[in-house]
This record gives structure tokens, sequence and C-alpha cells, in this order.
């Protein structure tokens, strides 16, 4: 009887209770969409870094560290290559040889990071012929082809054909000057990379470091399916022995701390929702109870106690947000569905956005573990907001409530 | 000798004892019998309302004793008032007295589903309720579709329905054309002296008053009189 009377109490004033529902339903999409756009944001940022430029696993020696030193290498990676693509779960891997050095220009200098690339072997690893913006990708065949990002070249004040020397120290500890002439300038998504990253052909830059013909510093691995990361993982430890494997997420711990805080990101923005949603329902409950009193004094005198009266009120407030709760999350839940196949172009903000390593299309995308959350959310939310009007009828005297008749 | 339904001592109701003391009921004491047909009357403001909801429960006496069927109610925790109102007690007030979203029967049945009654022996007895108020054709309205006058029966309707010791009623007529607070009383009447049901009612009508076979006039929150007579 209870649940029927509070049923019908809600439509008595159906325009009140739409308004209440519907601001719950707007809260609850908005929520969902501000997250999934914000993941899927993440995500694009996270594929930019996996794809474009840490791959899925790198393999290092155990020294080669932070400064890049040309020293620490691994040996025979022409084998170790070849039993890579011999792997059916691997689509892609690449061997470098790094330097750290200076780029000099005829006006200018600037530090940066040296790859010796084999250029087949980065189409498929990193698409870096596809950033090719001016010029070609290695396709003189030069030994002194140099790629550089178009950030670096303004800085150095250079084009196309201009020449520039990379200085650094060979594996002598000698320090090794070669010319190069700039053959391609590319611009990838994540401008700081461009402006210290270059691509020389791999064997001259083994040359010119004095290592071995088959000596690496890096050997980078892009897999086909992510679940099978630590797998592989695994596999490259019995391959490469005393070597340093790390997967992209150890590669780039901002990611990884990017993964970690959206969490903390959903509860904090659902929660913000919610808290206005709540006080919205207070709100609306509690005058809602106002008007009521005579009528709430008049059922405590027929014989409703209290735990009634708590728990009709409260069965009122919880069916408006179970009402516009699983709306809300329909229409998130579908809006993602659709967005996260067609898209959000947002080439109107991505110049801005590049610069820090995102593309300019947005698939929004969330996943079950922040559904759950937003739903337990809800369920606080329904029953938080239900318990201040309800205790507040509660406080009614009923032969004051009636005496207002 | 018939069974004492009310007896009150000694009662007393002082507002805002400690600011602006308003002494709206003093030492009085009401003794009221199975199957009485009673009218409180008095000036404005002369404590009517309040001696009819401390006799039902609604208030709480600042001195005094209430006992009803011999239950001392002055004593009772709210929880328990609450229940024992439902069982004893039928309510009429002058308006707000029905659940606006449940129809007539509904709200004749909602006092006997708190009550606990089977939905079978429910459904008998609000049809037959509803029968003796003579709204039989109007059991599936809600209060909105009803006239003031069906309004107040279904509430009489309802307050008889948990079979009560007494029936309290607050100026039922009030706000009711006097067709309709005649047709009313006329139905108290007949279910007071078909049934023995004890109704206590304050009125400020003549006719009503007239109706009564015994009156008890309040001044200044006092009984000035207490006669019975034979109504007409
Ligand atoms: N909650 C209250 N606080 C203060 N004074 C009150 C309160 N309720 C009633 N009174 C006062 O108590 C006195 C008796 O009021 P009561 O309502 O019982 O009179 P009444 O006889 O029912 O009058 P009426 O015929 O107008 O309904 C009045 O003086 C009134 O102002
Ligand atoms: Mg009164």
């Amino acid at each position: 009887m209870l649940f029927q009377i509070a049923w019908r109490n809600i439509w008595r004033n159906a325009s009140r209770s739409l308004v209440v529902i519907s601001s719950i339903i707007i809260g609850i999409w908005a929520g969902i969409f501000i997250l999934s756009f914000s993941w899927g944001l993440y995500k694009n940022n996270i594929n930019e870094s996996v794809y474009r430029q840490l791959s899925h696993i790198q393999i290092h020696h155990p020294t080669f560290g932070y400064e890049k030193d040309s020293k620490f290498t691994i040996q025979n990676t022409d084998a170790i290559l070849k039993q890579f693509q011999s792997d059916g779960r691997i689509a892609s891997v690449s061997a470098r040889v790094i330097a750290t050095g200076m780029i000099t220009s005829p006006t200018t200098a600037s530090g940066v990071n040296i790859y010796g690339i084999h250029p087949p072997s980065e189409i498929t690893q990193i698409a870096l012929n596809q950033s090719i913006k001016k010029g070609t990708y290695f396709e003189s065949g030069k030994d002194n082809a140099i790629l550089i990002g178009e950030k670096l070249a303004k800085k150095l004040k250079i084009k196309l054909k201009s020449k520039v020397v990379l200085t650094f120290t060979n594996v002598n500890t000698d320090i090794v000057s070669a010319a190069f002439r700039v053959g391609g300038i590319y611009r990838s998504k994540n401008s700081s990379l461009d402006e210290v990253n270059v691509y020389v052909p791999q064997n001259h830059l083994r040359e010119l470091l004095e290592l071995k013909p088959s000596e690496s510093n890096e050997i980078a691995i892009l897999i086909k399916d992510e679940l099978q990361l630590e797998a592989i993982k695994n596999d490259c430890k019995t391959l490469v022995s005393n070597a340093k494997i790390e997967d992209w997420k150890e590669l780039s711990p901002e990611l990884s701390l990017i993964i970690e805080s959206f969490n903390l990101y959903t509860y904090i923005i659902s929660g913000l929702i919610l808290l206005a949603l709540t006080f919205g329902i207070i709100n609306t409950m509690l005058m809602s109870v106002l008007e009521r009193i005579r009528e709430l004094g008049m059922l405590m005198a027929i014989g409703l106690n209290k735990r009634k009266i708590f728990i009709m009120i409260m069965l009122e407030t919880m069916y408006l947000t179970v009402l516009g709760c699983p709306i809300g999350l329909l229409f998130g839940w579908l809006t993602v569905s659709v967005l996260g196949k067609i898209g959000i172009n947002i080439s109107m903000f991505s110049e801005g956005l590049a610069s820090y390593g995102f593309s300019s299309m947005i698939y929004p995308e969330l996943d079950q573990e922040k559904y759950i959350i937003i739903v337990t959310m809800c369920l606080v939310t329904a029953i938080l907001s239900a318990i201040y009007p309800a205790y507040k009828a509660l406080q009614l005297n009923p032969s004051e409530a009636i005496r207002k008749i | 000798m018939a069974k004492t339904i009310i007896d009150a001592h000694n009662v007393s109701k002082t507002f805002n004892p400690k600011t602006v003391p308003v002494h709206a009921v003093q030492n009085v004491h009401l003794h009221i019998e199975e199957g009485e047909f009673i009218a409180l009357v008095g000036p404005s403001g002369s404590g009517k309302s309040t001696l009819l909801n401390m006799m039902g429960g609604l208030d709480e006496p600042t001195a005094g004793t209430v006992f009803i069927d011999g239950v001392e109610i002055t004593k009772l925790s709210e929880n328990k008032l609450i229940d024992f109102r439902l069982h004893n007690i039928g309510f009429v007030f002058q308006s707000f007295n029905l659940i606006p979203v449940l129809t007539a029967k509904e709200n004749v049945g909602f006092v006997l589903q708190l009550q606990h009654m089977s939905k079978k022996e429910r459904e008998k007895r609000v049809l037959n309720l509803l029968k003796e108020v003579g709204l039989e054709d109007k059991i599936n309205s809600k209060p909105g579709e009803l006239s003031g006058g069906q309004q107040q029966r279904v509430a009489v309707a309802r307050a008889l329905a948990s079979k009560p010791k007494i029936i309290l009623a607050d100026e039922p007529t009030a706000n009711l054309d006097s067709k309709a607070a005649a047709n009313l009383l006329d139905i108290m009447a007949k279910l007071n002296k078909e049934e023995k049901i004890t109704f206590l009612f304050s009125t400020h009508d003549q006719r009503v008053i007239k109706k009564a076979r015994r009156v008890i006039t309040l001044v200044d929150g006092k009984i000035d009189s207490d006669v019975e007579q034979s109504p007409t």
C-alpha cells in the first residue's frame, strides 16, 4: 500500500517530478559523456604513444637507461629480430641504434636523440613515413640523409636539403662529427618529441658509433593482442638474455598514472554531478513534504506510524532516482556506443591538443568498471537524498500539522 | 451501567507556558460512556479543538490524565499512541481528511490494511461502510472528484472502519452547506443509534447542536455547562 501511495504521490505534481527525473537523466548522461570523452582522449593519447612512439615492449641493455649511452647494447639483434618476426603474436618488430648529441645548423645548435633506424621497419613500427611533411622518407637511399622534426627545423632555421652536423661520442668515448643533409621533415602528433628526435640510416650511425654490425641499443615490439602482453614479455626474457624488458606502462609512467588516476576522476566527476542532483532532489522533496504537512498530520492521526511515514517519503524520493538513473545510464551508454563508433572530430581544438600528444578524432569509450562505479554512486545518491526529506517529515507533530487545516 | 469510554481528570493545556501562556483548556473533567452522541460547543478560541485533540491523543495535556477504555493514553509513548489511535479512535476533521491519491474505497480500506485485515474481509467491510454513508456509487472516485459533503461522509466511513471506541469529529460540518451538514449529521446519528457508535463532535452550527443528545459548552477553556437534551 505504501508503495502504491508513494508512487501516486510523485505523480500528483507530475511536472515537478518530471523536472527532477529529467535532471537526473541529464546529469547522469552528461557525466557518462564527460567521462567517456575524457577516457577517449586518454585512450587516444595512449594509442598515439604506443603506436607512434613507444610500441608495446622495448628491450634494452640493463644499464642503457635514461642517458641513452650508446655503448650499452644488445648483441646479435639480427637473429633476435628474425625470431620475433616468425612469432605469430607479434605485429611488428624493429631494432634501433641510439645516440644522444648535438645537431648544428649554420645558425644554431640543439640537443637531440639520434635514432639509427632501418627505414622499412619503422613504417610498420611507428608509421614514421606517415608523418613526413616535406621531402621523402629515406627514398634517396643515401647514407647521410636525416629526418628531422618540423619544430626542430624551425628552431635551427633550416630547410629541406640543408646541411647539418651531428656531434656525439662513440662507444670508445671519442667525439664524432658527421655531416647530414635533411632528406625529410616530419611532424608527429607529439610536437615536444619532434624537437628532439632525429632519424638517420641505421648502418651509417652504427659505423659512426663504432658498434659491431649486429649490435643495437633498442628492440621495439608491437603485439597483436594486448592480452598477451605478459606472456610475450616472458618469452622475451628467455630469448634475449641479460636485458631489460619493459612494456609501455613501465616505459611511460605518466600513462599508467593517467590510467590509475582515471578511476579517481570518475569518482570525482560522478560525485560532483550526483551531489548537485542530491541537492536538487532534496529541495524538491522538502517542498513536497512541506506542502503536505496537513495530510501527513492526518495520516499520523489516523494511525500511520512514523516508520511508515518515513518509508513512504523515502520511497517517493527513491522512485524519482530509480526512474531517472537507468534512463540516464541508458542514454549515456547509447551515446558512448554510437560516438565510440563514429568518433568526434575535435580538429577545431586539435592544434593545441596535438602538442600534448592527442589526435583530432576522439572515440568516447567507457569500460564496465566505470559504469559500475556510476551505478553504485547513483544508488548512494538515491538513498542519501531520500533520507533527509523523510527525516524532516518525522519532525512533524500531528496536532500542530492538523491545526493548520 | 454502560461502559466508560473516555475518562478525563483535571485536564489542562497551556500553550507557550514560558513566554505568553495561553490557557486553552483548564481543569476539565470529562466522562463519556459508550453510545453517547455529544456536541462540544463554545465560542471560537474556547478550547474545543484543543480538548478534542487531547482526548484523541493528538496533543499532550500539560496536566491531568486521560483514560480511553481504561488505557491511560497520557502515558503512552508516541509510537504506541499512534498505534492506539489506529485501533481505538476514529477522527473526522474539518477538511483534509482523505488521502488525495486514493479512491474512496482505498481511503476507507487504508486503515484496515494498517490493521492487517485480509483483502477479502476488507473489501466487504469497505463496501458496507460506504453503503452506510450512502456512497456506494462513488467507491472508485478520488477525493478531488467528490463534493465536500461526500468527502466528509467518506471520512466518517474511514473513521468507522477500524471499529473505534469513539469517533472524535472537530467541526465536521464547518465546510458544508446546511443540506450536506444535515445529511452528515443524520448519518452520524443513525450510526450512533443503530451501531452504538460513540460520537464526540465540536460545532458552531445550531442545527447540528440540536441533533446531539448531550451538549457540553466550553467557555475560556472551562466547562460552562453539560446538559442532556432530546435531539430534534
Ligand atoms: N499551538 C498553539 N499555540 C498557542 N496557542 C494556541 C495553539 N493552539 C491553540 N491555541 C490557543 O488556544 C486557545 C484555544 O484554541 P482552540 O483551537 O482549541 O479553540 P476552538 O474552540 O477550537 O476555536 P475555534 O472554534 O475557532 O476552532 C485559543 O486561544 C488559541 O489561540
Ligand atoms: Mg477549533
